[in-house]
């Protein structure tokens, strides 16, 4: 028997494999700068052979201030502040409370410049081609990617190569949500559908991610999230209403979530990460733990990414480059309480980060917690991200399925 | 003499205007284009409709956050008013030696955080908080109280406090020129401590109480911080809307429509209050020295 992961990844393995190798037969045939010169125009993005360029790679010289976009903790500032003060960088630091308040700020910047570097998870990878909001990565500047473990450098897990060579993305740290609970308070949840316990009542939380949440309660029911037909909607929905009507309220963030845990607001949370243990230990709650039920989870890899904003591009790269060095990467997985990509960093990890994301079981975890695609940004068949997005405002404020 | 005045008051007021042109009036213009256009994952496209603006009055969900934010905004504005009433005569006549310090803490506190204030709220109110505590460690409740926190009463009290110290400088500036002697003259002629209060000290603070009221009412109604960190489920107002739609699903449109309809409901308000004002007459009170 094939199970979703399985079928998921040898669809889209398939896809892009596909898509990658005629990308390169056609480059082969010295027909790729006919076409890219046909389609003209100034758009960098339309330029991928910048991003592939001959010799060996060299990390460009790194200056100035960079503008960061992205959650707090991932800029990680203790990991790199030797590398800043070595090339007189300055970082202004401007932290997401979640995840679509990366394109909305972006967008609101319009043209002008502004953020340098940002990140997205393999999710959001469609929306933001479709908003133009990421350049290339020049992979030519970033010697350390060949630090990059094999998994998620390989066509496997590629979310972040286009089928012409395009780069916008290099996956640095990633996660598994699942239900993060108070031990003191309940015993570990064999499944999600026990947060429907009348025992819960107004005692779990759900934080402000639409997407993930839309992503999380399509796998329990065994549907692919980027493929939800428009007639199964109701199931997601429902499943969303029930477990919301378990809350007091949506959680304005993970912190906001975990706040509410260790005031006791809170016993389970839906959509737990294991960062949350970090955060609420750093508080004083040492009890505090992330499962993963029967039913598995999801895996968000984060990537960096250099916004279309961008306007100190080598320092871009320079940091990037810099965050594949093993130890930098292992301090920074720690700081984040994530999974490693440089598979060299998994040694330097401490163990309290390393027993959630050992990478000998990646692929035993991605079986129970697959990588996904958001939902469609556009499509008569399956719900579209607007749908979901739309859909979860209502049951946020209270609306039944 | 008078058109060199004249002509030196319009070049100290230009900059000011210029900027008032530049960074409000204009991004307002456009907010209103946007309003009438259609807004889909951050781009906004013509044709002219009203379509946004049907959907702000045909949807169920924004009817119920209009009502939630309806409710929370005349209670926050109501409460704040009737609190810092009070608080402000107190300052004004009082001859204690507090006076200095009691102000020092009004002032003081703006100085603290906007999200900081909100979770001391949740500290106080929570499960675990000091009320639920306290009062089970004098074995009056067995479970906590649950309705103390995540509501629409949660909102309004954290906007009361955050609110509670403009209000009690605007009335406390009323106050000022209401001389003590006022109040003297009155009991001379045979008014009562509630005559006082009713012929003199409330028609003279009617006007700066009303604009603290809509002061208060207008941000309340359109927070959208507050119902996140303290509201739940029925405390979302409909200011989170407008950030949702600017933030999350990119309908600028959506989002330029609410504030629109926003805005439009408090200007019904404020003409509603000048009316009133005038009809009973307090806009024309004035001191007179």
């Amino acid at each position: 028997m094939t199970s979703g992961w399985e079928r998921y990844v040898r669809e889209e393995q398939t896809r892009r494999m596909l898509l990658r190798r005629m990308g390169l037969t056609t480059m082969a045939l010295g027909a790729g700068p006919v076409l890219l010169g046909a389609c003209g125009g100034d758009d960098e993005a339309a330029q991928p052979a910048a991003t592939q360029a001959e010799g060996p790679a060299k990390v460009p010289a790194a200056s100035g201030r960079i503008d960061y976009l992205s959650w707090e903790g991932y800029d990680v500032p203790d990991a790199l502040k030797a590398w800043k003060t070595k090339n007189g960088i300055e970082v202004k630091t401007n932290y997401i409370a979640n995840h679509d308040d990366i394109q909305a700020k972006i967008k609101a910047a319009g043209g002008s410049a502004g953020y340098d570097i940002s990140t997205y998870y393999q999710g959001y990878k469609p929306l933001y081609e479709q908003l133009k909001i990421l350049q290339p990565i020049n992979e030519q500047k970033l010697p350390n990617l060949k630090n990059l473990a094999p998994f998620w450098a390989g066509d496997r897990a590629n979310f972040w190569v286009d089928a012409d060579g395009t780069r916008t993305g290099v996956p640095w740290t990633w996660t598994t949500l699942g239900l993060t609970y108070d031990s003191a308070k309940t015993s570990e949840l064999p499944s999600y559908y026990d947060l429907l316990d009348p025992k819960f009542k107004g005692k779990v939380a759900v934080v402000d991610d639409p997407a993930g949440s839309f992503t999380l309660a399509s796998h329990v029911l065994g549907l692919q999230p980027d493929k939800v037909k428009k007639a199964d909607y109701a199931k997601v929905r429902e499943l969303l209403a029930n477990i919301i009507g378990q809350t007091t309220g949506v959680s304005a963030s993970f912190g906001d979530m975990t706040t509410k845990l260790t005031s006791g607001d809170a016993v389970v949370c839906w959509q737990g990460w294991t960062a949350m243990n970090k955060f609420a230990a750093d508080a004083g709650t040492k009890t505090v733990k992330t499962n993963f039920p029967k039913e598995g989870g999801f895996t968000a890899c984060d990537c960096w990414s250099i916004p279309s904003t961008a306007d100190n591009v080598d320092a871009a790269h320079a940091w990037i480059n810099e965050t594949l060095d093993p130890k930098v990467h292992a301090a920074a997985a720690d700081n984040v309480v994530g999974g490693v990509t440089v598979n060299a960093a998994q040694p330097m990890v401490s163990k309290a980060v390393s027993q959630f994301y050992p990478v000998e079981q990646l692929e035993a975890s991605l079986e129970k917690a697959p990588l996904y695609n958001n939902p469609p940004v556009q499509s008569d068949e399956f719900v579209t991200f607007e749908e979901m997005l739309k859909g979860w405002q209502e049951l946020k404020a209270g609306a039944k399925a | 003499m008078i058109r060199a005045r004249r002509a030196a008051a319009l070049l100290f007021a230009a900059p000011a205007t210029l900027g008032l042109l530049v960074f409000f009036v204009a991004p307002l213009a456009a907010f209103a284009v946007y309003s009438f256009l259609t807004g889909s994952l951050y781009e906004v496209t013509g044709p002219l409709t009203l379509e946004n603006y049907r959907e702000v009055v045909g949807s169920d969900l924004n009817r119920q956050l209009a009502r939630n934010s309806l409710v929370v905004g005349v209670l926050a504005a109501v409460a704040s008013v009737l609190f810092a009433l009070p608080i402000a005569y107190w300052l004004r006549y009082t001859t204690s030696r507090l006076k200095g310090l009691v102000l020092f803490l009004i002032v003081a506190s703006f100085l603290a955080s906007y999200l900081v204030r909100i979770y001391a709220w949740r500290t106080i109110l929570g499960s675990e908080g000091v009320i639920n505590s306290g009062l089970n460690a004098l074995g009056i409740i067995d479970a906590p109280l649950t309705f103390l926190v995540f509501n629409r009463f949660a909102v309004t009290l954290a906007l009361v406090h955050i609110y509670l110290p403009y209000v009690v400088l605007v009335l406390y500036a009323g106050l000022v020129p209401l001389k003590p002697s006022y109040l003297e003259a009155a009991q001379d002629l045979g008014a009562g401590r509630i005559e006082r209060w009713r012929r003199v000290v409330l028609p003279l603070v009617a006007a700066p109480a009303a604009s603290a009221l809509l002061f208060v009412f207008v941000l309340s109604a359109g927070d959208y911080v507050t119902p996140q960190f303290l509201g739940g489920k029925n405390g979302v107002l409909l200011g989170v809307q407008v950030q949702v739609a600017f933030t999350g699903t990119g309908d600028y449109a959506a989002g330029a429509a609410i504030s629109f309809a926003l805005l439009a409901g408090f200007l019904v308000c404020y003409a509603v209050m000048a009316l009133g004002l005038r009809l009973t007459g307090l806009s024309r009170v004035r001191f007179v020295s």
